[in-house]
């Protein structure tokens, strides 16, 4: 029983970190760059709804759009100043660049909202359904739904939306698509919204799990990283499966080897992923 | 031109104030940092992440060393600096193979792993507590106490010197030149037959040990140190230490460490505003002044001549 609940557990877990991860490798394949501003935006959109709801007085779903909408928003300016300008330049320079990105909206997040923890509350949180001996909350439910909604959306817009065939486009020949026709500037900042909405949609949801800081955009970023480098950089599905790998992985590990180790279990998954199959689990064969 | 830098800097010791000293010190330590990570991002071009936790290492290794098993205090910088650079070269054989935003991710996974065990092996690092007590350098019967940072200071300075050197040499070396190519073409570099693999890791272990090192003097001088050095945070300051100054130069790092070291100090009355001061001027260096700071100096040397 106790291993039913925690495979429960793991699995919502997990689909919390796909959520995550689904911006970050949208944002790799389709822009090249390896965006560690990514939790930042999951951080802003959890202090966005709760503020949204302490301040506006807003309730939970209407906060939660409205977050979403606002750091959608914010990507496309980040976009603009940070990214857009350096497109042209080595990878390792757009890292430098999100990492900077990243120090900047912590520190200011930190400097406005002070580093005291909020909680986000949400009526879902409390509420719980009992099967037997198994529980779960109402928004590990909601996350997992919500979640599993989202992908389906993703996967079928980038497979079967003129948009979506554009952004394709631009990540597999940036030149080549440029030459059709495609606006691939236009490209950049749309698919850098949306990963950034998703972003803060998923610091909406996942957010009333945890206690909410300033710095929590590390740890999102973190999940997200290993999730990604799991699936293959790049891939929605190999994100879909890295996340609930993960979040399994940690579940089970947590309870039988040791809690305090629980974080170092991704980091070595992403070690031996990276020295076996550098180019993902899930990838076949060598794409670039 | 060496002799007046060396004068400037040796001017404060004559007037003893000890918070200055103190201050350039940390500025001293900072820049033998800065240059170790400056070996792999700027000479290597490789960014990596991992490499607060070798500093680590470094400090916890000659402290435990000293305090647990009572090593002769000369001994024990020299064993952190060596414990470091087995394990760099351990992660950099097994990761180097990998370029790229792979490499970072791989550095940052390493990292973070010996973050965690510092963290949670309890018996020997007293985890998040930290080792304090720490025993300093000395020299007593010359009444020397290299924890003063009057004594401390020319110790430091006389150590950056010689890394400073060393580095020089290193830049205009064959070793140094073909670090130069790996960065910039590594099949170009291959087809000369310069071994790339084996170039990035001598590179990467002296980096590391270097890095050992550094970290062993500030666990003496501050004699307090917990698994904070390995963190993120330690780790985002040396890169902006190397970025701002300027990476792949000579002076750079040790000019964004003085930046660092003093306007951190000159904005702590701002909070965790200083914090955003130090994001920006990244940002602003990476989008506008990818050289760094001494590229300005050396711009202005161009147009004058």
């Amino acid at each position: 029983m106790l291993f039913l609940q925690q495979l429960l557990n793991g699995l919502a877990n997990g689909m919390g970190y796909v959520l995550i991860a689904v911006g970050l490798t949208l944002v790799f394949g389709v822009l090249r760059i390896v965006n560690f501003a990514h939790g930042e935006f999951y951080m802003l959109g959890a202090y966005a709804t709760y503020f949204a709801m302490s301040m506006a007085g807003l309730s939970y779903i209407p906060a939660l759009l409205l977050a979403t909408l606002l750091v959608a928003g914010l990507g496309l300016l980040a976009n603009h100043f940070f990214f857009a300008p350096l497109q042209k330049e080595h990878e390792f320079t757009m890292l430098l660049s999100s990492l900077g990105l990243a120090l900047l909206l912590a520190h200011s997040a930190e400097a406005i909202f002070g580093a005291d923890p909020k909680y986000l509350d949400t009526p879902y949180a409390d509420a719980t359904l009992d099967w037997g001996n198994i529980t779960v909350t109402e928004q590990r439910l909601l996350i997992v739904g919500v979640a599993s909604l989202l992908i389906l959306f993703v996967y079928a817009f980038i497979r079967y939306t003129r948009m979506g065939q554009m952004m394709q486009a631009t990540a597999q020949h940036p030149e080549g698509a440029a030459l059709t026709g495609i606006n691939t500037r236009f490209v950049h900042s749309y698919t850098f919204a949306l990963a950034c909405a998703l972003a803060a949609l998923s610091g909406a949801l996942v957010g009333p799990t945890t206690m909410l800081f300033p710095t929590v955009g590390d740890w999102a970023v973190l999940k997200g990283f290993i999730v990604v480098v799991m699936g293959g950089l790049g891939s929605i599905t190999g994100a879909l499966l890295g996340g609930l790998i993960l979040g399994v992985a940690e579940a089970l590990g947590g309870s039988y080897i040791s809690m305090g180790f629980k974080d170092a279990i991704g980091y070595a998954i992403i070690i031996a992923v990276l020295l076996w199959r550098p180019q993902g689990l899930f990838t076949p064969g060598a794409r670039r | 031109m060496h002799a007046v830098a060396t004068g400037l800097l040796l001017l404060p010791l004559a007037m003893g104030n000890d918070y200055v000293l103190h201050m350039l010190t940390l500025w001293a330590l900072y820049s033998l940092l800065a240059l170790s990570l400056n070996i792999v991002v700027g000479f290597l071009g490789e960014l990596s992440f991992g490499h607060a936790a070798f500093f680590g290492v470094g400090a916890y290794t000659s402290a435990l060393l000293v305090m647990t098993w009572h090593w002769p205090l000369w001994l024990a910088p020299l064993s952190g600096a060596g414990l470091a650079a087995l394990l760099g070269w351990l992660i950099g054989y097994v990761s180097l193979r990998i370029v790229g935003p792979q490499f970072a991710i791989l550095t940052l996974g390493f990292g973070a792993i010996v973050l965690t065990i510092t963290n949670y092996w309890v018996d020997v690092t007293r985890g998040p507590m930290g080792l304090s007590q720490i025993p300093a350098f000395a020299l007593p019967s010359w009444g020397w106490d290299f924890s003063q940072a009057r004594h401390m200071y020319p110790l430091a300075l006389l150590l950056l010197g010689v890394v400073l050197y060393g580095c020089h040499v290193l830049q205009h070396s064959r070793q140094g030149r073909a670090f130069v190519a790996v960065r910039e073409n590594p099949e170009l570099a291959a087809s000369v037959g310069i071994n790339v693999f084996r170039t990035k890791l001598l590179g990467f272990v002296v980096a590391t040990a270097l890095a050992g090192f550094t970290g062993a003097l500030y666990a003496h001088y501050l004699r307090v140190i917990t698994p904070d050095v390995m963190s993120l945070t330690y780790m985002s300051a040396m890169l902006i230490m190397v970025v701002i100054g300027g990476k792949g130069s000579l002076y750079g790092p040790v000019l964004g460490a003085l930046l660092y070291t003093f306007l951190l100090e000159a904005l702590r009355s701002t909070g965790a505003w200083r914090m955003v001061v130090f994001a920006a001027l990244l940002i602003t260096c990476v989008v506008f002044l990818p050289s760094g700071l001494v590229s300005l100096w050396r711009r202005r040397k161009e147009a004058t001549t």
